[in-house]
């Protein structure tokens, strides 16, 4: 019964082509589409050095390691010049900012520093990331230097997504501790992909979420039909599950052929940890669309909505749409992505491109595990009732 | 006789009101039992609490004598069920979809494989084996829908109301196929509100409304409890107010109505009636193009015990 059940829904879900679009032809054309619009962007795209003021006061002068961060960012030998920097007295800073000739100022102080800027945009984002991190980094003046050096001179070629690319690059650093980092150097494409493959993961929630839809009979008609059967709810649950779950992770097998065989994006290396990532990504996807199905009382076109909702919600915080967003939510909000699935998947993937060691990949496929099961309990909680009040 | 069904004062409330009034009535072995009542009588409630996919608030339900459960598989085997809406795989053939659902009743593959092609051969899908249930008519569809629920063959069927919206032509085989099973030796529990075919195809008939059930008994019994016991029906032209009136002081007539060139004429006996009318028009020169008589229909019954048309 088991593998009769197995058999049919596997049939059923394949031939599905909604879900098949969705689940394993829409990663791929997003592939192929991010692929062609990021090598472009990457190829022409050039960054000019952004205009700022450091605000020339005693405790700014008094500090040596401030001034020559500054002056390293702001060489205009360096072909890797992120800032043009004035230095000048608050008053002058103002003028300069409400004139528009800068993006912002900072004013160092024995307190945290104040950066001022009149809008938000992506070079106001960088100027106080780039401040933050200097002024909270607790290594030495040689190390933060070292870094420094490293993240904005060693890049491969210059330009204004590979120093997105960095300030990801440093802030995971930063939040790790761990200071051996490779000379890999990770682009604005690469972290996309990541977030492209996270999204894959999880949309294989649709294929838990409609294969289950068919064993409960508040669900669907065949569900009611199913439910009658003298087969255990577990046993058509778990087959159906199963189904779901070879396909999704068919669909993820062919999106990491594409993207590393075809599309040679570099994800460093370690391939069988990736496809392992990729493996306990795509189960939080389908438990996350299982816990939807059996938890919330809503329509199957609801549930759906819901579930593409979420998804693209843990996408957009785990950097989909900007990288920028990620450092805004682990900087002011970092619970959202602790528990974040498609956050834990990034960040594995970005592990396994940086570090040497697996500890902090083993964290985030620990934390991917316990999502899982957490789902899982909610979905189970729910499964228990045989009998309903209303069809 | 042998129970199949056996249903205790069963009660069943949503927010307060009752959907299921004690309901208490037993299904016997070989026979088709009709479920008859107006949409939102509790026909399928009923069906759905006996199957146990439904909580009810009081009441005893047993199917070949065991009390029935969510997890009462060995029940669940000699069961079959066909819903009201379709339940198959739009996404599975029609030899897929019976295969499926046969499958997770019978095991063995050569047995399954006669199951299902004794299934598809009852409902007359020979032809469309390897066609999506988008590519099939409403009838058709509702044909796959009963091969899926009878295609383990299963000691006690329950029908609700398969033949909703299928052309003529479904219907009759529909019907046929239910005859078929019931002369193999399973036991029916039909529901409908469509009258005509609890009388072709029912050996009881219980009549629902409100959740209560207002009679039941055979289609004889049950016409008894009607005050009408025939109607002649006339199509002519020629009548006027006298020659009502006259038809009116007949002898056992009931009741006579003319409207739109039908006279109809109810008896309270059945005692050569119809040659009464026929000596009557014949007397009075009256031409008619038509005349027939009926026996009452539950229809009827249905309006006297609750004031109101079945299909109301």
């Amino acid at each position: 019964m088991f593998f009769k059940n197995f058999k049919y829904t596997f049939k059923a879900l394949l031939r599905n082509r909604g879900l098949v679009f969705w689940t394993i032809a829409f990663p791929l054309i997003m592939a192929l589409f991010f692929k062609m619009a990021f090598s472009g962007i990457e190829e022409k795209e050039t960054f000019d050095a952004i205009n700022v003021a450091v605000v020339s006061n005693e405790y700014f002068e008094n500090d040596g390691i401030l001034k020559d961060v500054f002056r390293t960012l702001s060489d205009p030998e360096n072909e890797d010049q992120v800032f043009n920097t004035s230095y000048v007295e608050e008053g002058e800073a103002k003028e300069l900012l409400q004139d528009g000739k800068i993006d912002g100022y900072v004013v160092f102080s024995e307190n945290a520093p104040k950066v001022f800027v009149t809008k938000n945009g992506v070079n106001q984002t960088i100027f106080k990331f780039v401040v933050e991190e200097i002024v909270q980094s607790s290594d030495t003046a040689d190390i933060i230097q070292a870094k420094v050096e490293k993240m904005f001179k060693e890049q491969n070629s210059g330009g204004f997504w590979n120093t997105l690319g960095m300030i990801f690059a440093m802030m995971q650093e930063n939040r790790s501790n761990i200071k051996d980092i490779s000379d890999a150097n990770l682009s604005y494409m690469t972290i996309e992909f990541y977030t492209l493959v996270a999204m894959a993961c999880l949309y294989g929630g649709i294929l838990g979420a409609v294969s289950i839809s068919w064993c409960l009979a508040n669900m669907t008609n065949v569900g009611k039909r199913l439910s009658l059967t003298p087969v255990s709810k577990i046993k058509l649950v778990l087959s159906s599950a199963l189904a779901g779950y070879v396909i999704q992770l068919f669909g993820i097998v062919l999106l990491l052929i594409l993207t590393i065989g075809v599309l040679k994006v570099d994800f460093g290396n370690k391939i069988p940890q990736i496809v392992i990532l990729s493996v306990a990504g795509s189960m939080a996807g389908l438990t996350m669309g299982i816990a939807v199905t059996t938890g919330i009382k809503a329509s199957e076109n609801a549930k759906t909505g819901i579930l593409i909702g979420v998804t693209m919600l843990w996408c957009f915080f785990a950097g989909m749409m900007g990288v920028v967003m990620k450092y805004v939510i682990d900087k002011n909000i970092p619970i959202i992505n602790k528990i974040n699935p498609a956050n834990m998947i990034t960040d594995g993937f970005y592990a396994l491109y940086y570090y040497d060691t697996l500890d902090r990949y083993m964290t985030n496929i620990v934390g991917l595990c316990i999502f899982s099961a957490i789902m899982l309990a909610i979905a189970i909680f729910s499964l228990r009732k045989q009998k309903y009040e209303s069809l | 006789m042998e129970n199949i069904v056996e249903v205790k004062n069963l009660t069943k409330e949503y927010k307060k009101k009752k959907a299921i009034d004690d309901l208490s009535f037993d299904v016997y072995k070989g026979e088709i039992l009709g479920f008859l009542g107006p949409n939102g009588s509790g026909k399928s409630t009923t069906i759905n609490c006996i199957l146990a996919l439904l909580n009810f608030s009081k009441g005893k339900i047993k199917i070949f004598g065991k009390e029935m459960k969510p997890n009462s598989y060995d029940l669940k085997k000699k069961i079959g069920v066909v819903f009201q809406d379709v339940a198959v795989f739009e996404e599975l053939t029609v030899f897929e979809n019976i295969d499926y659902f046969c499958g997770l009743y019978i095991d063995d593959k050569n047995t399954r494989k006669k199951y299902v092609e004794d299934a598809i051969n009852l409902v007359g899908l020979q032809e469309f084996k390897k066609y999506y249930p988008k590519q099939l008519s409403g009838g058709l569809l509702r044909r796959l829908n009963i091969a899926c629920g009878i295609s383990h063959k299963p000691q006690l069927i329950f029908l609700d109301e398969p033949t909703v919206a299928v052309d003529p032509q479904s219907r009759n085989n529909i019907l046929d196929g239910i005859k078929k099973l019931r002369a193999e030796g399973a036991t029916i529990v039909y529901t409908t509100h469509y009258m005509e075919e609890v009388e072709i195809l029912c050996d009881r008939v219980i009549i629902l409304d409100k959740g209560k059930i207002i009679a039941s008994g055979t289609n004889d019994e049950l016409k008894d409890l009607a005050n009408i016991k025939e109607r002649i029906t006339v199509e002519t032209k020629d009548l006027d107010n006298n020659h009502l009136n006259e038809i009116t002081q007949l002898p056992e007539v009931f009741e006579a109505l003319y409207e739109d060139g039908i006279l109809k004429i109810s008896y309270k006996n059945e005692k050569n009636n119809l040659e009464n009318v026929i000596d009557y028009l014949k007397s009075n020169q009256i031409k008619y193009r038509k005349i027939y008589s009926e026996r009452p229909t539950l229809n009827d019954v249905f309006l006297e015990l609750t004031g109101k048309e079945l299909r109301d």
